[in-house]
């Protein structure tokens, strides 16, 4: 810091702090705005965007809890992507523990098709989804998001999953064959438990994934029973008409869980990404 | 590999395919399938009941003269690279000065991220409200404080795309995250040796931290450019892709011909996109240099 007053460093400072600052209020002004507003009147939103409530009303939010139908949105969404999670994690981790632990003919090749369905863009099989969705005739239900949720994801899982089961070091295992353990044994106490951090990592994404989707929502569903969250605020703004602070409420209503998981654990998502993301 | 002593039995055999047929059952039903239905598909005239009438090219002919489909390949591409060329510049920028601990770096690392555990669909519901005409924010702003006339940020042809991508592209906090943690692991010791040797701040960013980045930046890229093509939720609920098709993407196209039972050619939009995708991908691979994104986010 010898240059600490020099006319550079200070013209740095303020560069950096604009670009950190402009950031800062990109991530948080939109949410504290809507935040605010949803406390607010209707009147007091038409007559300026930006000011703090005169009030702040409750009854937004009992209208949002009132029109909305969130108990039922968020239970699907709960359902769906819980189930998702769990179907995909298991599976993947029976079939990463073959490619990653088993030495046989065209274990390779397996991997990398299966691993380079990321580079699909998902919306790009709408028609053939819907088509096979229909024909199994689970067309409008939990069980058709859950089936694709769970099965989308499944590249990145396995590459996830596969690639840190290849971490684990061979002489546990080898100390357990001679201990008598068989294949499943392997599997079940020695592989799948030491795995958990790679699992978690997997079932993060996939959640994400499952929770915030929007397009299979609205492609393999039409009625209440099987509408989830996101799904669920596309048709806010047809169930609340004009009454936009109500809407706003209900938003922050959905936001809730998320936010609030992230509020507590923020340092764990941020290192359980990255770890998993970016293995140091 | 010893730990496989025991796997010359027949019933090994047995347990692995065992172990690996879920996924494979569900990998053949939801990519490998769906690819090659959506391939066969483009060649045929169907519009989802009946069976499917193979008529060669046809759909491609008539989408490649499509007025609509061009302006749909030229936003996907549009899409692309400022997700590729902004969003992550951005994020690489703000990853550096993060990398040198200012005060407050975590609680600023943290705010970054908040918008990424939020859905798509509830910012682009918010953003909608700030850019609305009546009552939005960003309107109020250039109104009241700048004096000028209302925009129709969505309404407005020459605007919405910007309009639709920018609420997109500063949300820069999964990149930022990846490319910090990737920095965190180049040595201190490169920085130190630098300072004595009297490199400015600068420099040490151009000639340490860039070059040592540079597979993670790759990544980065390649990964935004990907999701920048598949992007759907902000279009499809802010514009629809209008106006005039203004906004359309190749996903909203695809969306918008099997909505009026034009399946056939919705897939052959699919398999176009899924083209343009891949060719994306390994033009950018090309031009920056060998890299696999997978080994590179394994590393």
């Amino acid at each position: 810091m010898k240059h600490a007053f020099s006319l550079s460093h200070i013209s740095a400072q303020i560069l950096k702090w604009t670009v950190l600052l402009f950031f800062l209020s990109a991530a948080l002004f939109p949410l504290v705005w809507l935040l605010i507003n949803s406390f607010r009147s209707n009147l007091e939103l038409q007559i300026t965007s930006f000011a703090l409530p005169e009030r702040w009303l409750i009854g937004n939010y009992e209208r949002a809890l009132q029109v909305a139908s969130l108990p039922r949105l968020f239970f699907n969404s709960i359902v769906a992507s819980f189930s998702a999670v769990i179907i995909n994690v298991l599976i993947s981790s029976l079939a990463g523990f073959v490619l990653s632990r088993e030495v046989f003919k065209g274990r390779d090749t397996i991997y990398t098709i299966v691993t380079a369905g990321v580079l699909i863009p998902i919306i790009a099989f709408m028609v053939p989804y819907f088509s096979l969705i229909t024909k199994l005739g689970i067309y409008d239900s939990l069980s058709a998001l859950i089936l694709v949720y769970a099965s989308v994801n499944i590249p990145v899982s396995m590459f996830l999953i596969t690639s840190f089961m290849r971490s684990i070091p061979k002489e546990l295992e080898e100390a357990a064959i001679i201990d008598g353990c068989g294949f499943v044994q392997r599997f079940s106490k020695i592989v799948f438990p030491l795995s958990q951090s790679g699992l978690v990592t997997a079932g993060t994404f996939c959640f994400i994934y499952s929770w915030n989707d929007f397009i299979m929502a609205m492609l393999l569903t039409s009625g209440l029973s099987a509408r989830t969250v996101q799904l669920g605020i596309k048709f806010f703004t047809s169930q609340f008409i004009t009454d936009y602070t109500s809407m706003f409420a209900a938003i922050i209503i959905t936001m809730i869980p998320s936010v609030g998981a992230y509020v507590f654990l923020h340092n764990r998502i941020i290192s359980g990404l990255t770890a998993g993301a970016v293995k140091g | 590999m010893s730990s496989t002593a025991k796997s010359g039995k027949k019933s090994s055999w047995l347990l692995r395919l065992l172990f690996l047929s879920p996924v494979l059952i569900l990998f053949a039903g939801f990519f490998v399938y769906p690819f090659f239905f959506t391939l066969y598909a483009s060649f045929t005239r169907w519009r989802g009941i009946g069976a499917m009438q193979f008529i060669g090219i046809g759909n491609y002919v008539k989408i490649f003269a499509d007025g609509t489909f061009h302006l749909a390949l030229r936003n996907n591409f549009i899409w692309a690279l400022s997700h590729g060329f902004v969003q992550i510049p951005f994020a690489a920028l703000v990853a550096m000065i993060l990398l040198r601990e200012p005060k407050g770096w975590r609680f600023l690392r943290t705010v970054y991220f908040l918008p990424n555990v939020i859905s798509t669909v509830a910012l682009t519901m918010v953003w909608s409200s700030l850019y609305n005409v009546q009552f939005g924010l960003i309107n109020e702003f250039l109104v009241k404080i700048l004096g000028k006339q209302t925009v129709h940020f969505l309404g407005n042809p020459d605007i919405a795309l910007s309009a639709v991508i920018f609420q997109t592209v500063i949300y820069i906090g999964y990149f930022m995250i990846i490319l910090l943690s990737a920095g965190m692991n180049i040595p201190k010791e490169l920085y130190e040796a630098a300072q004595i040797d009297g490199a400015s701040v600068v420099q040490q960013e151009r000639f340490i931290t860039l070059p040592m980045l540079r597979g993670t930046l790759l990544t980065s890229i390649t990964l935004a450019m990907a999701y920048g093509v598949r992007h759907f939720e902000s279009t499809y609920l802010m514009t629809g892709g209008g106006p005039a098709y203004a906004t359309t993407t190749m996903g909203i196209d695809l969306f918008q011909k099997m909505d009026a039972l034009r399946y056939s050619e919705a897939s052959t939009v699919g398999v176009l996109l899924i083209l343009f995708g891949t060719v994306l991908i390994v033009a950018i691979r090309k031009i920056f240099g060998k890299s696999d994104p997978m080994s590179d986010m394994a590393q």
